[in-house]
Formats: C-alpha cells, sequence, structure tokens
C-alpha cells in the first residue's frame, strides 16, 4: 500500500515519482502506517546500477551515498548532501528484485517528514549524463491533536498539611512524557509567588511504570531539621499559610500533547509531625463473622496513600493473608478492606510493614529525622508489626 | 558513575586489564533485553555496566573496543541531540541523554539515549569514537551478563486482593565499579528509602541492599534515608572507598568492604557544599602530583575540591559538626566558564568529556582541559 506521499522539488502528485530518466523511481511503502512501519524503495534499477549495489554490500556507509533518509522536525533542517549537518537516519538497506530497499532502524514517529533522497549519479556508470537526486517525503498521519489528559488527583488530598510534608503523588488520565519536568510543577506562596526550589529535581524521575503517577518529593533538606539548606533557607511550608501546587498544561503527555488544563490544589500548611506514626491508635472496627463487610480502620493522622495500600494485609486465624479489596478514604485516614470470602470467626491481625509512612515519611521504626542513637529503644527488629483483631 | 580506581593509579590499571580473561568469560553472547538505560560504568577489560530501572537490573556489556584512542582533545559534537535525533529518526525533544561515560581505554564517549521520552521510549546505546564518529553500538550478539536487584516489582498484577496497583519501583540513581563490585545507588519511589547495593562481578547474587548511615556533620545528626545523587571511587592506601554527593550536598565517604548484605554501614560527612544545589557528576583526578574533585552542580556550576587525599575527612570522629561550609583541608573553587553542565566524566590524565548546554539550548559534546 502506499501511503501519504508527498514529494519534493517540485514534483507533486501521482503515485510514484519519476526520475529524470522516466525508468527509476522512488516511492515509499507504508505497510503499517499505525504501528510506524514504512520502507523507502528505488525500483527499476538497471543491471549495471544493481551490479554496483551489490558491490556496496560489505561497506554499508556508501548505501547512503545512494539512498538517504532524513527525518525532520520543527526546528531542525536535514540538509543532504551536506556532511557538516544531519546525519540520515540508521535502517537496514537491502536488494530485492530490482529494487532497492530502506527500512528505517525505528518506527517513524508522528510529525515527523521523512525525506528519502536518490542520488542516481552514484550508481551511474562513468561519463553518464547528469542526473538529479529525486526525493520523496512520508509523514505518518497526525495522530490525535486533542488536549485530553488531565492531572486526575493529586496526594495527599487533604487541605491541610504539615510543615514537613515528604511529598506527593501526581496521578495523570494517561500515560506522561518524561525530561525536563519540573519547569512544569510549581509551589505558589499565598500571594501567588513562586516558593524557590522546593522540591528534590531528580534525573531519575520516579514515575510508576505506567507513567501515570509521578511521586514529588520536595527537598529533604528543607524538611530535615539542622541540614544546613534548612538552615539557610528555611523551610519551603511556613506553618499557619497557604500555598498552591500548580501543575502548568504546557506539560506534554506521552502523545506529545499539552494537558487539557493547568491544575490547582490549595493547602493550608499545619505544624509539622515528628512522630513515628503509632498503630495502637488506630481504631479497628470489625466486622461480623459470616458477612462480607468491610473492616475498617482509622488512622488519627492521614498516611501515605501509596505505602497505606500496599503495606498493611490482613491476616486469617491461621496466619494466611486474606484476599480481598482495599480502598483508602477520609483524605487517607480511613483504610477499610473488604473481603473475597466471607469472615470467620476467630483472631485475625492487621500485619503491618514498618515501613508505613505518614506524610511527613515517619515511618513506625523511625521518625523522619530522629536520631537513631538517641532513640535507640523505638529501633524494632522486625519488618512487620501485627494489630490484632477479633471477628465474632 | 565517572571516575574508576584504575584510571586513578597507573598501578591498578594494568591490575584491572591482567584480570580480563576471567570477567570476560562469564558473559554470554545475545541480546541483553534492556527495557530502559540510565546510568553507566565502566568494568574491567571494556566491559560496560548499564544500569536498567524498569526492569530492575544492571547489564554487563562487553564493548569489544579495545583500541587505544587517538587524540582525544579532539572529541567534539556540536548540537549531540539533534544528531542522535537524525540518526534515530525522531525530533530532538524527543531524546534523552541519560548519562555520558568515557571508555578508559579507547576513551570513546558511551551515551545512555532514551529515544522517546514515554512509557515506551526505546533504550539506545550510542558511542562517540575518538575520530568524532557518532553511531549506536548494536545490542544484537554482543556478549552479556544480566544481575537482577532484589526486591524488583513484578509485572504481574499485584495478588493478595489486588492492593497497591502501583508496585514499588526503584530508581537507579548511579553505578560504579570498584574492586570486583558492582555498586548501585536506587531510590525508591514510595518509600522514602535509599540504598546501596555492592553486587560482586562477574554476577552471581545480588545482595540485599546495605543501608547506609550518613552522619550530617552540620546537624549532629544520623542521616539514614538520604539518596545518593552521584559518586565517586577512590584508593586510600589500600582500601577502595566511596564518595558520596547526597541531595543536599553534603559529601561523603565510605569504605567499599563495608558494604556487605545486611550491615549497617557508617559514612563520614567530609564537606558540606551549600543549599540549591543539586549534584550531577563527579570525577577525581590528579594535576601536578595533587588530587582534585571536580563536581558539576545544578546551581553551583562545577566545583574543583582540591585534596590531597579526599578521602581523609578532618574529623577522626564525627561526632562533631561540621562548622564551615567545606572540610578545612579543602579549598573549594567554583569554575565559572563552566556552564550548563549535564554530564561529566575524565577523558584522560588532562581533559575531561562535557556534554553541555549551550544558551541556544542545543547540547555540545566536547573535551575540555581540566581545571
Amino acid at each position: 500500500m502506499l501511503a501519504c506521499l508527498v514529494f519534493g522539488l517540485g514534483i507533486t502528485g501521482g503515485a510514484e515519482t519519476a526520475s529524470p530518466s522516466s525508468t527509476v523511481s522512488l516511492h515509499w511503502l507504508g505497510d503499517t502506517p499505525a504501528a510506524g512501519r514504512a520502507t523507502a524503495e528505488v525500483t527499476g534499477l538497471s543491471a549495471s546500477a544493481l551490479a554496483k549495489l551489490q558491490s556496496f554490500a560489505a561497506d554499508s556507509g556508501r548505501w547512503t551515498e545512494v539512498l538517504a533518509v532524513y527525518a525532520e522536525s520543527e526546528g531542525t533542517t536535514a540538509a543532504p548532501n551536506d556532511g557538516a549537518t544531519l546525519p540520515p537516519m540508521l535502517g537496514r538497506y537491502r536488494i530485492e528484485g530490482s529494487a532497492l530497499r530502506f527500512e528505517p532502524a525505528f518506527p517513524l514517529a508522528a510529525g515527523i517528514v521523512y525525506r528519502a533522497v536518490f542520488n542516481p549519479e552514484t550508481l551511474q556508470a562513468a561519463g553518464g549524463a547528469a542526473a538529479a537526486p529525486v526525493v520523496a517525503a512520508y509523514q505518518l498521519p497526525a495522530h490525535r491533536s486533542v488536549e485530553s489528559t488531565v492531572v486526575s488527583a493529586v496526594y495527599p488530598s487533604a487541605d491541610e498539611l504539615p510543615e514537613n510534608l515528604l511529598k506527593f503523588y501526581l496521578h495523570f488520565s494517561a500515560p506522561m512524557s518524561r525530561g525536563h519536568i519540573y519547569q512544569h510543577i510549581h509551589l505558589l506562596d499565598g500571594a501567588g509567588q513562586e516558593v524557590e526550589l522546593p522540591f528534590l529535581e531528580l534525573d531519575q524521575e520516579l514515575w510508576d511504570p505506567a507513567m501515570t503517577r509521578l511521586t514529588l518529593l520536595l527537598d529533604p533538606g528543607r524538611i530535615k531539621r539542622g541540614v544546613r539548606p534548612l538552615e539557610e533557607v528555611g523551610s519551603s511550608l511556613q506553618p499557619g499559610h497557604r500555598y498552591t501546587l500548580m501543575i502548568d498544561h504546557a506539560w506534554a503527555d506521552a502523545a506529545g500533547e499539552p494537558l487539557r488544563a493547568d491544575y490547582r490544589k490549595s493547602f493550608t500548611v499545619t505544624a509539622a509531625e515528628r512522630t513515628p506514626p503509632a498503630p495502637a491508635d488506630w481504631r479497628v472496627t470489625a466486622p461480623s463473622a459470616g458477612s462480607r463487610g468491610a473492616l475498617v480502620v482509622t488512622f488519627p493522622r492521614p498516611m501515605d496513600r501509596a505505602l497505606a495500600l500496599r503495606l498493611i494485609r490482613v491476616a486469617a486465624p491461621d496466619g494466611r493473608d486474606l484476599d480481598g479489596a482495599v480502598e483508602l478514604g477520609d483524605q487517607e485516614r480511613r483504610w477499610a478492606f473488604t473481603p473475597a470470602t466471607p469472615w470467620s470467626a476467630g483472631a485475625h491481625a492487621l500485619v503491618i510493614a514498618t515501613t508505613i509512612e505518614d506524610l511527613a515519611g515517619n515511618n513506625i521504626s523511625k521518625a523522619f529525622d530522629v536520631d537513631v542513637f538517641e532513640d535507640v529503644q523505638r529501633s524494632l527488629t522486625s519488618e512487620t508489626v501485627p494489630l490484632p483483631f477479633a471477628v465474632k | 558513575m565517572k571516575s574508576l580506581t584504575h584510571r586513578l593509579f597507573s598501578a591498578f590499571a594494568v591490575a584491572g586489564l591482567l584480570a580480563v580473561a576471567s570477567h570476560a568469560a562469564g558473559l554470554q553472547e545475545g541480546h541483553p533485553d534492556l527495557k530502559s538505560i540510565g546510568p553507566l560504568a565502566f568494568g574491567p577489560d571494556g566491559v560496560l555496566f548499564a544500569a536498567d530501572t524498569n526492569s530492575a537490573a544492571i547489564f554487563a556489556i562487553a564493548t569489544n573496543d579495545t583500541a587505544a584512542g587517538a587524540d582525544v582533545k579532539r572529541i567534539a559534537v556540536d548540537g549531540i541531540n539533534q544528531k542522535i535525533a537524525a540518526l534515530l529518526g525522531t525530533a530532538p525533544d524527543q531524546i534523552l541523554i541519560n548519562d555520558m561515560v568515557v571508555h578508559p581505554v579507547s576513551h570513546a564517549a558511551y551515551l545512555a539515549i532514551s529515544r522517546g521520552r514515554g512509557p515506551d521510549a526505546a533504550p539506545v546505546l550510542m558511542r562517540v569514537t575518538t575520530a568524532g564518529k557518532l553511531e549506536v553500538v548494536s545490542l544484537d550478539q554482543v556478549k552479556f551478563a544480566k544481575a537482577a536487584l532484589p526486591d524488583a516489582p513484578s509485572d504481574k498484577p499485584v495478588p493478595a486482593g489486588g492492593r497497591g496497583s502501583n508496585p514499588r519501583q526503584e530508581s537507579i540513581t548511579d553505578i560504579a565499579y570498584v574492586d570486583g563490585r558492582v555498586i548501585v545507588a536506587g531510590l525508591a519511589n514510595e518509600e522514602f528509602s535509599s540504598t546501596l547495593r555492592a553486587v560482586p562481578y562477574p554476577f552471581q547474587t545480588v545482595g540485599g541492599g546495605t543501608t547506609v548511615e550518613i552522619y550530617h556533620g552540620s546537624h549532629g545528626r544520623f542521616e539514614t534515608r538520604a539518596p545518593v545523587r552521584t559518586f565517586v571511587s577512590f584508593k586510600v592506601g589500600q582500601e577502595s572507598r566511596v564518595l558520596a554527593a547526597y541531595t543536599c550536598t553534603p559529601l561523603v565517604e565510605f569504605a567499599v568492604n563495608e558494604l556487605t548484605p545486611g550491615a549497617k554501614v557508617r559514612g563520614r560527612t567530609i564537606a558540606e557544599l551549600g543549599n540549591r544545589n543539586r549534584p550531577i557528576d563527579m570525577i577525581v583526578y590528579q594535576k601536578a602530583g595533587k588530587s582534585y574533585l571536580l563536581l558539576a552542580n545544578s546551581a553551583r556550576g562545577v566545583m574543583k575540591i582540591s585534596a590531597d587525599n579526599p578521602g581523609a575527612p578532618t574529623n577522626d570522629s564525627i561526632q562533631a559538626p561540621v562548622q564551615d561550609t567545606q572540610n578545612k583541608d579543602m579549598t573549594v573553587e567554583t569554575i565559572a566558564d563552566w556552564k550548563g553542565i549535564e554530564h561529566l566524566d575524565r577523558l584522560d590524565n588532562s581533559y575531561a568529556l562535557v556534554v553541555a548546554k549551550t544558551d541556544s539550548g542545543a547540547l555540545n559534546l566536547e573535551a575540555r582541559a581540566l581545571p
């Protein structure tokens, strides 16, 4: 199938571009445009031209003198026949019958013009008439140009957050793009002024595998007491003040489209939370035996959403983990577990990994910035702590 | 990860080369199936270590790049991101240069490239030869080995009630090869935890992460969960040490042989470099008989830190906070004309190789004389 042909050098229309000799033509075969697969093909080559091409087999560098494909995008101009500018795209050359084919090494991308340039002169016998290069361009059908991706949620969801808040989770409705993301994330104070460098700007951005969730750490150097950055420039968040986390819509999703709109989350800052969370303070509401009612655990302070969903298990009387669905609500203060099968009577337990954190990164083992030598009595040897409850 | 021990001291370079046969023996021919490519480091015999965060694995790849390089100072590729984009058939803004390291023998620059910026981005290993040729390093039939890191997230749906739909992932922030071990720094994307692992090479099994406790000289506390941004290895006598730059820019050193599974290692803060700063890359080099550390930062340009022995803390004990911005035996000089450095490695005894962003936004690969 011939697809989306655009011709250069003033030659337009038709499915093929004829070379000056009218026997050789250059065109694109877009067999699976959706997958970005297309092949540039030169057909009608003479026996002598083919023989010359065959002699190139061991010297792959020479193929590009005959046929080269240049990827051109906004802001770049590739000038063929000029070694000082951008190189041609990598790919595989092969001869099939009387045709020379170029298969790009990578899937073609939307928004790029792929310009194939065939230089007949390279294959001509010495003394032949001069022949101009033949050009055929290919462009994938434009993908959707709809700005449909949005910030679907930001956690913590509470509108009061501690001064030593450690992280946000940004959830998106579709996969996003990485690289240079911090220019799109802003923390604004009550006057709308940008707070300087509040986040830990990691080159290795902390995405989930689907790239629909970003973990955004606030700079620990401005949270941890006694650390020089905190002493010199102070905390990013001041208690009693109001702030807005702003995600600017220019951030491109994985398809290259900007977000549909800016996203704002405003919150008021409360006093720092510097003590480890204590499961003993959690309120457990046990369901009835024989029912499939939810087991509900209420935390006195909001917990880190991802960790609360992942690090609390429910152990049956025989010690096995129960299957079920977990939900987190009430601004990450209410954890509810609905079992896959009805509850049996007996002694159950929540099994909580000690690495579970509150919003300030305090975990059960340790407060976020505690000195381990001053506080050894809090250190725990087991990696989980049980919180027993009875089902009657 | 940049400078390698055997590049610092010629005696160790010889030792590294003698170990060639045994290191190559552990590699199998085939196709290393990288899902992503991040931090790079060279090991013995031109073996390249590549960190793959998406697979939670470290690959060791034979480069067969053993001819000594020519005139290194000529290495220069202007607009390297545009040229990479052209070769890979995409737009320059779809190219991310994740790391750059210099081959210790050929002096070719190896680049970890993402083609694309979304979840389907293709990892590509590229190199620039000392002749200035930019090429893709084919991974079709190469000798390689893979070490999977423990506690890696599963590709499968999470069992037990479907909770935790986003499995824990750990980003690998830097890797280094020191004395038969690949040191891997990782940062989890949920728990605030940073681990350093020492993986024996040739690969066998990967040890459990070693929790590194860092004493913050200026605040009189131990920091147990501080992400490592970049690190460099060096020797003090016969002991290999690692000097690590942390997120809030203290420089901390610890002994490599203390990195054993389950151990609590105590690092020593030897300098604090100030706030609003993001350490990017470090190299160690010697000039006129003295040792220097060159640290590229986001905010403060490039810092040249002078210390005959960068591993010797002024405080024998770490019980007392560092009073000044830097260690008394160290002088810190900001190299004003090294701006926009995004990647830095040592090229030879006289030159560094950098990827620098120009005012126009282009990225240039270039050799620069060591300051």
